[in-house]
């Protein structure tokens, strides 16, 4: 019988499938990483946020 | 603090108390300044235990371990001398023990098989010294242990890795691999490693420093900043190559030599990575650390960023683990020594101009 999946596991597998918004969401901060504050990709992460959620 | 008080007290005061200490039996060292403790041992300890737990996990996780082990060991083919006792100072699962006893650890076609290095160094009892007991004897059933008769591994666990129980002078070689960076008094330890060792024998260890983890830790900045304003440690503080030069000298080591190896691991994306650390029992034990796990919002947003800031052409990440290897010898012995100052004859400018 296989283990119970970590729910890490499960969180890596449902990230996996968002990673069109991971990127844009990581070009957003990495365009100007010397002055990141907070809520600065608030919209970006959202998106992301969604798609997790949905998955 | 004695000094300052000395300072604001009066003269006669002053002579009071130094005839007090003129009248001390005995010569103490005074102690420095406190040594500053930057991880907590007994998280260490527990993460250890809880990664040695899944013993199939754990193995998976041991290549760094295995690979780092194997190249501390190599440089012993460079010293053509016998080291009937050796010490494995942090052994983690003995894979000290397991590169030692490695058939043909000098792949070379156009010679025959090599034997393995505990032959050819000629130990003949190996102290595999750690501080997690079911880290320790997670493998002391797999035929590694046995297969040298001529070599007889002992295993030690250690109550506390700072203080070592051993005599002085009592091994022929020091060996530690990717245990020590986890330490807080490097200094001390690093003394009394030099105490163990017999006159005119080597340490040869390796750790983690510098830039080792440099994209997790950035980009855990990063995420952290943009997520919540404000960021906590993730990754420990490391020592620099600059740094291991010195603490050897201070330790009283001759002959030091320090040098770096990027080990760079590509991972199909940061869970793994985490997951591996993890089950290696390399978690964060930073003290003032967060308690508790990271954030999901946080962990999502490392994924992006770690991507977009280091990621690989080929949608896998990399993972850099510098280790620095040092040797040092401890005085004694017809050891070539740096000659007096002023004593030089040649000029070293008309050679350097010859050429």
């Amino acid at each position: 019988m296989q283990p119970k999946p970590r729910p890490i596991q499960r969180f890596a597998q449902a990230v996996s499938k968002c990673s069109a918004e991971a990127a844009v969401y990581g070009k957003c901060i990495v365009a100007d990483y010397n002055s990141v504050h907070k809520d600065k990709c608030a919209q970006e992460f959202l998106k992301l946020k969604n798609c997790y959620l949905v998955g | 603090m004695r000094l300052n008080l000395v300072r604001g007290c009066r003269p006669q005061n002053l002579c009071s108390s130094k005839s007090r200490l003129a009248s001390r039996g005995y010569a103490f060292q005074a102690s420095g300044s406190p040594i500053p403790s930057v991880f907590n041992r007994r998280t260490k300890w527990l993460q250890k235990e809880r990664a040695a737990s899944n013993p199939e996990l754990s193995r998976q996780a041991d290549y760094l371990k295995d690979e780092v082990a194997m190249r501390v060991c190599e440089r012993l083919l460079d010293i053509k001398r016998p080291f009937a006792r050796v010490l494995d100072l942090g052994a983690n699962s003995c894979n000290i023990a397991r590169a030692l006893t490695r058939e043909n650890p000098d792949p070379d076609p156009s010679r025959p098989e090599s034997p393995p290095l505990a032959v050819t160094s000629q130990i003949e009892e190996l102290v595999a010294a750690e501080s997690s007991a079911s880290l320790l004897h997670r493998d002391a059933d797999l035929p590694f242990n046995t297969c040298l008769p001529s070599l007889k591994l002992t295993r030690h666990v250690l109550s506390d890795e700072e203080t070592l129980p051993f005599e002085g002078s009592s091994f022929d070689l020091v060996l530690s691999s990717l245990s020590m960076h986890w330490i807080n008094d490097l200094p001390g330890v690093l003394a009394q490693i030099n105490h163990v060792l017999r006159p005119d024998r080597p340490f040869i260890g390796a750790m983690l420093g510098g830039d080792t983890l440099f994209e997790l830790r950035t980009s855990l900045q990063l995420a952290e900043q943009e997520r919540r304003g404000g960021i906590s440690p993730h990754v420990s503080p490391l020592a620099d190559v600059r740094d291991v030069g010195g603490l050897l000298q201070r330790a009283g080591f001759q002959m030091l030599t320090v040098d770096v190896e990027d080990i760079v691991v590509d991972y199909p994306d940061t869970f793994a990575l985490m997951q591996d650390l993890q089950a290696m029992g390399e978690g964060n034990a930073v003290l003032g650390r967060e308690m508790g796990g990271i954030g999901r919002d946080v962990l999502l947003a490392n994924e992006g960023i770690y991507r977009a800031l280091h990621g690989n052409e080929d949608g896998s990440i990399p993972a850099t683990f510098r280790v620095i290897h040092m040797i040092g010898w401890k005085a004694g012995g017809n050891q070539p020594k740096p000659l007096k100052r002023g004593s030089g004859e040649v000029n070293l400018k008309d050679i350097l101009e010859q050429k």
